[in-house]
């Protein structure tokens, strides 16, 4: 952990907000669901920020109390986070109810990060708060509900309160690998780090001219710091779109590139998806996107051809696929781990699949890798395309182990570790956990382990997948036990009979990831148990089933202990071979599938 | 112009059918979004769609409680009368 401040942006948040107080015609946008725009100077925000921090001292919290934020529209939200951390508390992010299933697993999700991060207030608006008022009495250190129209009402003058770069800035909540999220600790100089980061190193912004365009959640590390932190260290403006408004229409997040001349943007690999199934020809036709210099990608794994018909569909409004910037990041680390230098656009690596099994990625004979377009060998089976995510930001460090924990080379897959100062302390009042991710690498320094598996060819990282078999669709994680705990739960299915996979498909989204569900059953009631376990996938995450295979019992490959094995089933299914015959028992305790039935 | 609610029925179905790229023909006013197997997001992209097709706009805040089809119905039905 470094103790230095960076050089090239302020040492907090609430430093740099302050800095800006003279800018009076730069800012955020707002754009409203119903398309209204509200313009917020940064000289507006720092006044509103200071107007709600001291709100919330009037309310009894004080430095280093944790404010719940359950707000969905992005200016209340923008204006509320800043307002807590120029007050010294520290705001913890939880996502707004809209996802159309049964509201108890909501309020499951609101209780927990309630508790876990000890928060006294819980902040929400008027619409939003019949979702949240009935966790309250599961909330025992939850001191209240308030709506953004009360806070700031009244004028409390303004609070005094010294931040120091070590200071907790704020919680970011993550899926585990149980159904409790856990809150990741950022500090003001983890921010400051990881903006100067990627920012400056990483996008080469320019304060002159350079304007993002975003519609991504802010409840989530990629819109937040990405466009809210990152933004406000390095004085670039912003036009933040409703998420819900996005979805609904992905035409609005290329229109208002185009209104605004906007020149960063970033989104998850489906995002592009959507854009390049969606759009229509005509829809193209009055665009000029000749301005968007940064089209950053991250979050899921990344597909060459997604990013392909994406820069095919737009070419007509001078879309320019340079400006593709794959990278890879997590919360843990505060948000970027890897760039590709800016401009270089999408290439990639094309290697044998077999290798892999390996734990090798051999280039693929007689492939050029670089990304030429559609090249048919490109999709055969026996290969595999991965997109370079690029190296570490200055000061930081990544590294590639193997199971014992020693360094690889080049072209080893293994785990991939990162170290730096914009890596988090922890998981905050999670000692166990902590000390699972972050602990001594190689060199007997401290890393973040990342749970990613991945190689790196001259020092440039390609991510191969997720070492816990975690299931990401859509921009979502998903953790196979969550999954197969709830299907396991049916009446005809029984617990360690299930197990929960991804596969790459090429479904109508595009090239993406998909769940498929595969349980043992009698094969009496296969169609109706079918429904059945889609059903409960979708009611418990809101998540599509792409298959479910009822096999016969016994036949789901397992360990001598009798635990499924989550890589061989997926490989069987993706061999058309299972639920064929008795699986041969594979060897006790096989790490990858260590955690299958527990 | 405003349309009957066995109308809106079927233009939920046929746009449910083309967004979803699955056969939702048959689909019942009381059927859950969940029972259906679209996501959250896959949802989102169907209401978008009809929005387009009856020219209205439903407010964010009304699609939080949206748990049924009927729900949604409700709420398509009530934006009709304020906007046509």
């Amino acid at each position: 952990m470094s103790g230095r401040d960076p050089k090239l942006v302020p040492p907090t948040l609430s430093e740099a907000l302050r800095r800006l107080s003279n800018r009076e015609d730069r800012g955020f946008v707002f754009v409203r669901p119903d398309g209204t725009e509200r313009f917020c100077s940064f000289r507006e925000l720092g006044v509103e920020a200071e107007r709600r921090a001291a709100d919330l001292h009037a309310r009894g919290l004080v430095k280093g109390d944790r404010l719940a934020i359950a707000v969905p529209d992005p200016d209340e939200f923008v204006l509320s986070f800043l307002g807590a951390v120029m007050g010294g508390v520290v705001p913890v992010p939880i996502s707004p109810q809209l996802s159309f299933k049964n509201i108890e697993s909501y309020h499951d999700t609101v209780a927990h990060i309630a508790n876990a991060s000890g928060a006294s207030l819980l902040l929400t608006t008027a619409t939003t708060r019949q979702y949240v008022d009935p966790i309250v009495p599961r909330a025992p250190k939850l001191r209240g509900v308030v709506t953004v129209d009360e806070l700031g009402k009244e004028d409390h003058g303004k609070v005094d309160v010294a931040i120091d770069p070590t200071d907790l800035a704020f919680l970011q909540f993550t899926s585990g690998s149980t159904s409790r999220p856990k809150g990741v600790m950022v500090s003001h100089r983890n921010l400051a780090w990881n903006s100067e980061s990627f920012m400056i190193h990483g996008l080469a912004k320019d304060s002159s001219f350079d304007k993002g365009v975003t519609w991504l959640p802010l409840f989530h590390d990629m819109g937040l710091i990405g466009f809210v932190v990152g933004t406000i260290f390095t004085d670039i403006p912003v036009v933040f779109l409703p998420t819900a408004s996005f979805v609904r229409n992905p035409r609005i997040w290329l229109d208002k590139i185009h209104q605004h001349r906007g020149t960063i943007t970033y989104a998850p690999n489906f995002a592009y998806a959507l854009v390049a199934k969606r759009l229509k020809d005509k829809d193209v036709a009055d665009l000029d996107l000749s301005c968007l210099r940064r089209a950053g990608c991250g979050a899921e794994p990344i597909q060459a051809k997604t990013l392909r018909d994406f820069a095919a569909k737009l070419a007509p409004a001078k879309f320019d696929p340079k400006a593709f910037l794959p990278s890879y990041g997590m919360a843990e680390a505060t948000l970027a781990i890897t760039f590709v230098p800016h401009s270089t656009g999408v290439r990639t690596d094309v290697i044998e699949k077999k290798s892999l099994e390996g734990g090798d990625a051999k280039p693929a004979a007689g492939i050029e890798a670089g990304g030429a377009a559609a090249d048919p060998s490109m999709h055969h089976a026996d290969v595999q395309e991965l997109v370079n995510c690029g190296r570490p930001f200055p000061e930081h460090a990544v590294a590639i182990v193997d199971e014992a924990g020693n360094r690889l080379g080049d072209r080893r897959v293994g785990q991939i570790l990162t170290r730096g100062p914009s890596v988090s302390a922890g998981y905050y009042e999670e000692p166990e956990l902590t000390a699972d991710a972050f602990k001594a690498g190689p060199d007997g320094e401290t890393w973040l382990y990342t749970g990613d598996l991945g190689y790196t060819v001259d020092g440039e990282v390609f991510v191969c997948g997720r070492l816990k078999d975690m299931i990401i669709v859509r921009g979502r994680n998903f953790y196979p036990n969550d999954l197969e705990w709830v299907v396991s739960e049916l009446p005809s299915v029984r617990r360690g009979n299930v197990v929960a996979f991804s596969v790459d498909v090429n479904g109508p989204e595009g090239q993406g990831e998909q769940l498929v569900v595969a349980a043992e059953a009698f094969q009496a009631d296969a169609e109706a148990l079918k429904e059945a376990i889609a059903q409960a996938i979708v009611s418990n995450f809101s998540l599509t089933t792409h298959d479910v295979v009822i096999v016969p019992q016994g036949t789901l490959p397992r360990t001598s202990s009798g635990k499924p094995q989550r890589r061989k089933t997926r490989q069987l299914y993706l061999d058309g071979t299972l639920g064929r015959a008795r699986a041969v028992q594979g060897k006790d305790g096989q790490p990858d599938d260590a955690g299958a039935s527990a | 112009m405003a349309r009957n609610r066995t109308e809106l029925l079927d233009v939920f179905r046929a746009t449910a059918t083309e967004v979803a790229e699955k056969d939702f023909h048959a689909v019942a006013e009381s059927s859950t979004i969940a029972e259906l197997g679209i996501d959250s997001l896959g949802m989102l992209e169907i209401i978008g769609s009809l929005e387009r097709e009856l020219r209205i706009q439903i407010p964010d805040e009304s699609l939080a409680g949206i748990v049924t089809v009927k729900d949604l119905l409700n709420a398509v039905e009530s934006r009709q009368s304020v906007t046509s």
